[in-house]
């Protein structure tokens, strides 16, 4: 079953996520996060498992007195995170030639 | 199912659990339900001066909806068996 | 995950079942909203809707720590964050001090005040370093 051809043909959204499995993804989550990574598992609630990720944290505090915004970011690396799909907001497949 | 079967082989193992209220907790992991429910053993508290509370509690149940992330152990991740798993878990719904 | 391996595998034990050990137990429940109940589970059900006995909220500030005498709680399953037992032996971290419910109440409060006024104050400061 597994060497069954690929079918290349996208006809609902998460078609586009099939043909990014094995491929490094753009994910976007709720709190300001952001994560990067290879894409090897899914399902229909885009709960994911990716590989070799970068996660990047985004802070935004604003002085109150001069009204600046001093936005921060963090960024940590993990080999292998399960993330649950109800904190992602979007999805972006590799840029493809 | 694919997440629920997947976690049950990975029973055992030392796994740390993020929460989205931030809490994170490190301990091996003793089950998984279908809503993905975790119970871990041997718990530890990543940060645990934050945490006083949780000094008494070595094992915890921790509800599947308030999971962020799960840390995975390198040697639980078999990539090839995922990736086939998701394409037969895709071709299902 | 493979067909074989779910072949091997003991049968699915019955949706929401996993609190079963926990039963008649002293547990720790941690909410939404932040609070920590210590109590009896005496119920549960799929949604991780509880029933506790003698419940209490549990405050810690500092070094001191003091309990709200709750009684009986049903607790709403999408409130619970985490529901571990609590050791009987260690209940109490060894180094905390019990005080009255009010006194930790007052104690909390001052807290929040003062980590309110810490924020604004480290601002203003920012700013004086600016103009100075």
């Amino acid at each position: 079953m597994a060497t069954q051809e690929e079918d290349t043909t996208v006809k609902e959204p998460l078609d586009l996520i099939r043909l990014s499995l094995a491929e490094r993804i753009y994910v976007k989550l709720r709190g300001d996060r952001e994560l990067r990574g290879q894409l090897h598992a899914y399902d229909q609630h885009l709960n994911m498992i990716l590989g070799d990720v970068e996660e990047t944290i985004t802070t935004v505090e604003i002085d109150d007195e001069t009204y600046e915004e001093i936005i921060k970011t963090s960024k940590r690396h993990v080999q292998y995170l399960f993330v649950r799909g109800d904190g992602v907001i979007l999805v972006s497949p590799p840029v493809r030639q | 199912m694919l997440f629920y079967s997947y976690f049950k082989t990975l029973v055992g193992q030392q796994v740390t659990v993020e929460l989205k209220n931030d809490l994170a907790i490190t301990g091996s992991l003793h089950s998984v339900d279908q809503y993905l429910n975790i119970k871990l053993e041997n718990t530890r508290v990543v940060d645990e001066g934050k945490y006083p509370h949780m000094m008494s509690v070595k094992n915890c149940f921790i509800r599947g909806s308030v999971v962020r992330y799960v840390q995975l152990p390198a040697g639980g991740v078999e990539v090839d068996i995922l990736h086939d798993a998701t394409r037969r878990e895709a071709r299902g719904t | 995950m493979g067909s074989t391996e779910a072949e091997g595998l003991p049968p699915l034990p019955a949706p929401g079942t996993a609190l079963v050990e926990e039963l008649d137990k002293k547990q720790l429940i941690i909410l939404r909203d932040g609070r920590k109940l210590i109590g009896i589970l005496r119920s549960f059900d799929q949604f991780a809707n509880l029933v506790l006995e003698d419940a209490f909220e549990r405050i810690i500030v500092g070094e001191m720590y003091g309990d709200i005498p709750l009684g009986l709680y049903v607790i709403r399953g999408e409130n619970v964050v985490l529901l571990g037992q609590v050791d009987p032996t260690r209940e109490v971290p060894a180094n905390l001090t019990k005080v009255t419910a009010s006194e930790i109440k007052q104690a909390q409060k001052a807290e929040k005040t003062e980590v309110m006024l810490k924020g604004t104050m480290l601002k203003r400061m920012d700013f004086l370093d600016d103009v100075g």
